[in-house]
């Protein structure tokens, strides 16, 4: 027998007619009811969203499914309709929120504001001269070696929480939780506290970074742990009945099969603090030079670039603000890509 | 080497998980190049007691374990025994397959070698012995490089045999090898089973009553009733226990009337 063509071969998909009227009618309608309303009246459109559409479309839905499908329909149609509503919103939020970066940091980015640092830049300077070169930097360095020191660290709480017996795994995993609630801005005025007001350094590029581990730990830690979890105990079970110690079945076993999440919780932990500010104001300051080393000197970095330039209130300033926002965007989307890339392209080779 | 015919022997082995007494005073002896079957209904203990032979028990964190296991005659309990040292002598193949993953085939037989830190001088040629042992490398020959998940079910399983065999252990332990499979792999891995036989000591769980009589010399009943913990009801020679149980428990369970 052949396969039938098209809707034929899956005849469960096919969609009687006056269903896809009742369908399209209960889609079509209330946006129609919503939007003249709208304009009738020039009331709120956020109002008008919830208080007009939505409880329409609800309805509407709820009429279409008993249609369809008899009573048991009327709460699939509520689903549905509340499912994709608040999926759009969100969705719509998100984009909005892109596009206003995008739309704003375009105008203020090019070759020159990606590259330059802001050495003479007063508040007011156009945008043909200075850049966020200096901040780029510092902002890699910084966060780089926050990365570094926290991402053996957090791995080695996810194999304790995970691949050990130990008694203190509970208060260790509550003690977690905690420091994801930990307030941004402490963690930057402990540091401030304990290096810099206590006069053993000046603002330095290290001291933000300790800052930022605290708030990085956790995520590393969690989402790791959650990667390791997903390995199946049968792997493990199977590299230690081979006769392998422990480190050796968990270097060569389990942790090749939780690469993926590995990358994951790094890149989410990178994501977590390359937007931080108010810890890299208290400890590495800000700067307009370009600034290479870690250990003197303040420090500059592209939130505290934001937030300094934002404050200042000239229309220049503002713009140089959007446009360094962009480019912590694109840094992370760069990030983001080439990590996936590099964790895939590395999995792909070994097949 | 205390009984030359005794290779490999459980005394009075009890294991409790937390406050569970799960198995009781189970002393069995499993002869040199013999295949002993373990048969009981579910939850009789006979997982975990196979477990005990190379420690892998110890996995669960509150286990607990009385007696002795002497293998050649030492007690692989005993103080200062390293239970990897153990599990390198004492191989294991588990229900379900579980190659790994991220290795290829040829990788997977390799990897006892690698886990356990040691390097092959011939590896391509342990890589055809092993997977020959299994009989499986007709099937695999010509694509040792492919990931080993691309295998079906019962080559993956025998990929696992043929991974424990590349370590060459004395004892090889397989907890119910053939509950995933379909019978066509049952009866490859079978096979497989009598033709090692005369080389290792074979322990080998499983629910199958004509499996046990196809592959195994000797045979253990266990049973746990009324909570009590699980203890051997019978051992003996495999006709003996399938023909003429002395036990009335034994013989109602072999012919399918309870379990």
């Amino acid at each position: 027998m052949q396969r039938p063509k098209g809707n034929q071969s899956a005849p469960w998909t096919k969609i009687a007619l006056k269903t896809r009227a009742a369908i399209a009618l209960a889609s079509i309608v209330p946006s129609a009811i919503a939007l003249s309303i709208l304009f009738a009246t020039g009331m709120d459109f956020m109002a008008m969203l919830f208080a007009v559409f939505l409880p329409i479309q609800v309805v509407a839905a709820a009429l279409v499914g008993i249609l369809v499908y008899g009573r048991r329909g009327i709460l699939e149609g509520l689903l549905v309709v509340v499912t994709i509503f608040f999926a759009s919103f969100i969705v719509v939020l998100l984009g909005s929120v892109l596009w206003s970066v995008i739309q704003n940091g375009s105008q203020a980015i090019s070759l020159q504001f990606i590259g330059q640092n802001n050495y003479y830049i007063k508040p007011d300077t156009s945008l043909e001269y200075g850049g966020v070169g200096h901040a780029i930097i510092g902002s890699l360095l910084i966060v780089g070696t926050s990365t570094l020191i926290t991402v053996p660290m957090g791995l080695a709480t996810a194999v304790y929480l995970t691949e050990t017996q130990g008694k203190t795994k509970g208060l260790i995993r509550t003690l977690l939780q905690a420091m994801s609630g930990l307030p941004s801005v402490v963690s930057g005025l402990f540091i401030y506290a304990a290096f810099i007001a206590s006069g053993l350094t000046s603002y330095a590029g290290w001291t933000g970074s300790l800052a930022l581990i605290p708030l990085m730990l956790p995520t590393v830690a969690r989402v790791s742990e959650e990667a390791l979890r997903l390995v199946p105990q049968e792997l493990r079970n199977g590299a230690l009945a081979l006769g392998a110690p422990a480190w050796r079945a968990f270097m060569q076993v389990t942790l090749p099969a939780a690469r993926s999440g590995m990358v994951t919780a790094v890149l989410l932990g990178i994501a977590r603090v390359i937007g931080e500010t108010a810890p890299l104001v208290l400890t590495t300051f800000a700067a307009d030079r370009t600034n290479f080393n870690l250990f003197n000197g303040a420090m500059a970095s592209l939130p505290t670039y934001l937030f300094g330039f934002i404050s200042m209130g000239f229309d220049e300033s503002i713009q140089r603000a959007w446009g360094a926002a962009l480019v912590i965007m694109i840094l992370v989307a760069i990030l983001f890509t080439t990590a996936r890339l590099a964790s895939r392209t590395r999995s792909k080779a070994r097949k | 080497m205390t009984d030359q015919n005794s290779h490999l022997r459980s005394e009075d082995v009890n294991v409790w998980f937390g406050e569970r007494h799960v198995l009781k005073n189970v002393s069995l002896e499993f002869p040199s190049n013999q295949v002993t079957a373990l048969i009981g209904p579910s939850g009789c203990g006979k997982s975990t007691f196979i477990r005990t032979l190379n420690r892998m028990h110890e996995l669960i964190p509150s286990a607990g374990f009385g007696g002795k296991v002497l293998l050649d005659g030492e007690d692989i309990y005993g103080e200062g025994v390293d239970p990897v040292k153990v599990r390198l002598k004492v191989g294991m193949v588990f229900q379900k397959p579980n190659p790994f993953p991220t290795m290829t085939i040829k990788e997977n037989v390799l990897s006892g070698l690698k886990l356990s830190g040691r390097k092959s001088d011939n590896a391509v040629e342990l890589v055809e012995t092993s997977l020959r042992r299994a009989s499986i490398w007709n099937e695999v020959k010509d694509r040792l490089n492919d990931p080993a998940i691309s295998l079906s079910g019962g080559q993956q399983q025998r990929l696992c045999i043929a991974r424990s065999l590349a370590m060459d252990p004395e004892v090889l332990l397989m907890d119910e090898p053939c509950s995933a499979l379909d019978p066509g792999s049952t009866r490859r891995i079978e096979e497989t089973i009598l033709e090692l036989a005369p080389q290792m000591t074979i322990v080998i769980v499983t629910h199958n009553m004509q499996q046990a009589q196809r592959v195994a010399d000797q045979t253990a009943f266990f049973l746990a009733e009324d909570g009590n913990p699980g203890h051997v009801v019978e051992f003996g020679r495999t006709e003996q226990v399938f023909e003429q149980p002395i036990d009335a428990r034994t013989n109602d369970y072999v012919n399918g009337h309870f379990g």
